[in-house]
């Protein structure tokens, strides 16, 4: 079965599927990750939301291409230095550092790549600067930082030392506009591209706010989006998203046309093969089974199709790139990423 | 005095739903009594919190891998809809049809169950016994994935016929066993791969994997059955059939349906009602939504003998209150909580004790539950900030001349918002000296939290402590 289209101007390549779920507080695995951030040492960093009965466990997990689990840092669930209570996203910037944002504690907390924590800040309010629910982040070239500031309904730019610059947006439909805001991501130019997530559209801007274009509507056909969660863009302009709603990943071009859908195709993880073979009963049993059903007409949506079709992307809220051309989608219902390689 | 067409309005959303603020009491009285009846009867747009923005902020309740998200879930949607009577025939028939998550560990299945309800709850009970019989979690549940056409499970087959239809003395043992062998090859899809991931409680490696229904035609026996008197080549749909026509299931459904939104016990005027709503089983085609129409519009229903005679299952008294306080209308940290506190109260959603479900009425309450039960709705009731609450302090202000409010008048005016709550003549002079003790409450120019306010919070908080608050 299929479940890429194709494009005669961009194909990209199933890689490998990394994951597992962790049930526990350390270790390898993860718990309901949210986003990635990949080095240029090849490390992944992934961010661990958690839920409530595992809380003490958000954190951030470090592992490689090569399924190697490097370790993992953070401080548990809080509002102390370094601790979060609802993670969203991370950005990396040219001096190694992480900025994650916490929508629950209104802030960003900044670690190193070393695992070491920073700082954060961060005021809850309205006002120029002030933050309320903190969702996506990025940093541009230059090293600003741009912060989706979702339910104030706009984009706030700041230094990287969290100096307010500029912010831009309220809350409606209209251009410029924004509905509960996501992701976040800046292209070459530096211009900034917004997933507006209950609006259904990436909206494009000038590195200041100056809108652009909006790509997109409401809708499961080729180029519409179900509260798209994340938005990347390649050094060629090809715009990725998380298009969450529709449990499925699209590819659009610079101009925003339609060019790619992905519908995720994980294969068993390493750790999982591992899980697997010290579990043979149930191993067996996989084996024989079909994880790619047809399902009856009440469960013939994709948020039910992706429950039970385990290939398939299942809360795939965060699409990161590296400096290789690769595409990693961060799935949450699944604990795992899926990697794809640019060609 | 209590306005009695208020009062019956607000008899009718405690049964037909959680209760009602006085703002929605006002939206169905402005329909009247025959118009209320339809509109619960009849969901349209549930207007509930929407998935998207709980899967936003619950990463637990978007994945579903745990009873406490699930049951999280089911409480958001219980505690925002607009269409209470869609929640409340789902936890009907999640008590009688009562599937637990312990033995399931799949709880993703267990709320599409529940979905089932919503969506067929209030159709043709014969309909509803065909899709619960198809319901993967049902299947698990009472071990039908075991019953195979070379050797037959009776477990599903036994149940249907004791718990969820006909009741214990209307079928024999071969009954039973030619009903399990028409349910044959019903199974779920990947059984075997499920029931071992069940069985250990897996979720591994990547989450759970949910589940939906697999006709296995090569393991239905296809055998000549004999059921209840008819002979045939059955399969399950058939022996549904013949179930749905008989008078001990219309006596079944009608008698569980009445003890839910009527009365815990029936009095011979009660078994008027039940005879009312068994005729109309029969001459509607087995519709629920139309048995339940007779019930509310019988003399019985629309009686004083009706009013307060139930007690409220633990979730009727949490969804209730919190439906009063207007907390959590939006994705927020703590939801998982409120619903360990109704597992406190001895009734966890999701996890009924046995098949047989809850034990209802007065064996809601003893020392502990009682305790929890207070304190919750205590608690929940007198939060000043909270926006229905504060929505109490507004009408008790505008209900006055000149802002002051009498001590007997601040007890009564609460006792009428937060129901009408008809209480004994001890109680009232209870809440009466109660207030009496600060005198006349002057609510001019109050402030968010300020002394007058908490004194009409400590009186909320007293009538919430009452015994009949605990009654519906």
């Amino acid at each position: 079965m299929s479940t890429q289209s194709t494009s005669s101007n961009i194909a990209l390549d199933y890689v490998k599927t990394i994951g597992i779920v962790n049930n526990g507080f350390n270790g390898r695995g993860f718990a309901n990750p949210y986003d990635i951030v990949v080095d240029t040492a090849g490390r992944i960093f992934v961010l661990n939301r958690c839920d409530p009965a595992r809380a003490a466990a958000i954190r951030v997990g470090i592992c490689t291409l090569d399924d190697e689990y490097l370790g993992e840092f953070g401080k548990g669930s809080g509002t102390a230095g370094g601790q979060f209570v609802w993670p969203v996203a991370m950005a990396l910037d040219s001096q190694d550092r992480i900025f994650i944002t916490d929508e629950h504690s209104h802030r960003i907390t900044i670690y190193n790549t070393s695992g070491e924590y920073i700082s954060h800040w961060g005021k809850v309010g309205a006002g120029d600067g002030e933050l309320d629910g903190p969702a996506g982040v990025t940093v541009d070239s230059s090293g600003d930082l741009f912060v989706v500031d979702q339910h104030n309904s706009r984009v706030q730019k700041f230094t990287r030392d969290g100096k307010f610059i500029v912010n831009w947006g309220s809350f409606g439909g209209s251009d410029g506009q924004f509905n509960l805001p996501w992701g976040v991501a800046v292209d070459g130019e530096d211009n900034v591209y917004v997933s507006d997530w209950r609006n259904d559209r990436i909206q494009k801007f000038g590195n200041n706010g100056e809108f652009l274009a909006s790509f997109g509507s409401s809708g499961q056909s080729k180029g519409q989006f179900r509260r798209p969660t994340s938005v990347a863009v390649d050094s060629e302009g090809f715009i990725y998203v998380a298009d969450w709603g529709n449990e499925r990943v699209q590819v659009l071009g610079p101009d925003g046309s339609f060019e790619l859908l992905l519908q995720g195709e994980a294969t068993m993880s390493k750790w999982g093969e591992e899980y697997l073979a010290s579990n043979p009963e149930e191993k067996a049993e996989r084996e024989i089974s079909n994880l790619r059903p047809v399902l009856p007409d009440h469960l013939n949506t994709p948020y039910h199709i992706s429950s039970q079709t385990e290939p398939y992307f299942w809360g795939p809220v965060s699409v990161s790139l590296d400096n290789q051309g690769r595409l990693y989608v961060t799935e949450t219902n699944r604990h795992r990423f899926q990697v794809y390689q640019k060609r | 005095m209590i306005n009695n067409d208020t009062a019956l309005m607000a008899h009718l959303l405690r049964r037909a739903g959680f209760g009602a603020s006085r703002t929605e009491l006002e939206g169905y009285m402005a329909m009247g009594y025959d118009g209320a009846v339809d509109a619960l009867l009849n969901p349209s747009d549930p207007g509930n919190m929407p998935d998207d923005l709980i899967r936003r902020y619950h990463v637990e309740q978007s994945e579903l891998r745990d009873l406490a998200g699930s049951a999280a879930y089911w409480m958001y949607r219980m505690i925002s809809t607009t269409c209470p009577m869609e929640e409340k025939i789902a936890l009907f028939w999640h008590g009688l049809f009562a599937t637990g998550y312990a033995k399931l560990n799949q709880a993703r299945s267990l709320l599409n169950q529940v979905e089932m309800f919503r969506r067929s709850g209030l159709g043709s009970f014969e309909n509803l016994l065909v899709e619960l019989s198809k319901d993967p979690a049902m299947i698990v549940w009472l071990d039908n994935n075991e019953n195979h056409g070379s050797a037959i499970n009776e477990n599903y087959g036994r149940e249907l016929l004791e718990l969820f239809s006909m009741g214990i003395g209307n079928y024999t043992e071969d009954d039973i066993k030619e009903c399990s062998r028409a349910f044959t090859g019903w199974t779920l899809g990947n059984a075997e791969y499920m029931a071992v991931r069940a069985s250990k409680d897996s979720i591994w490696p990547y989450g759970r994997i949910a589940w939906h229904f697999d006709y296995r035609d090569e393991d239905h026996d296809d055998g000549e059955k004999t059921f209840l008197g008819e002979t045939g080549k059955f399969n399950g749909e058939d022996i549904i059939s013949i179930i749905a026509k008989q008078e001990s299931t219309a006596r079944f459904v009608a008698t569980r349906l009445f003890q839910f939104f009527a009365a815990d016990e029936v009095t011979e005027a009660g078994d008027k009602a039940i005879q009312e709503m068994i005729a109309t089983y029969f001459s509607s085609g087995y519709q629920i939504r139309d048995m339940l129409r007779t019930l509310f519009h019988t003399e019985y229903f629309r009686s004083d003998e009706a009013r307060f005679s139930r007690v409220k299952g633990p979730v009727e008294m949490v969804v209730g209150a919190i439906r009063m306080s207007g907390n959590y209308q939006n994705p927020a940290l703590g939801i998982e909580k409120v619903s360990d506190t109704m597992l406190y109260m001895g009734q966890g959603l999701l996890q009924p004790p046995t098949v047989e479900g809850w034990h209802e009425g007065s064996e809601w309450i003893d020392s502990g539950a009682l305790v929890e039960r207070v304190n919750f709705a205590a608690k929940e009731l007198s939060d000043v900030r909270s926006p229905g609450v504060r929505s109490i302090i507004d009408r008790l202000q505008a209900s006055t001349d000149d802002g002051v409010l009498e001590p007997s008048d601040l007890a009564d005016r609460c006792l009428d918002l937060l129901g009408p709550i008809e209480v004994s003549d001890e109680t009232h002079s209870v809440l009466v000296d109660y207030a009496n003790r600060q005198g006349a409450l002057d609510l001019n120019g109050h402030q968010p939290g300020d002394s007058a306010e908490q004194r009409v919070g400590n009186m909320l908080r007293l009538v919430a402590a009452t015994r009949e608050y605990q009654l519906a």
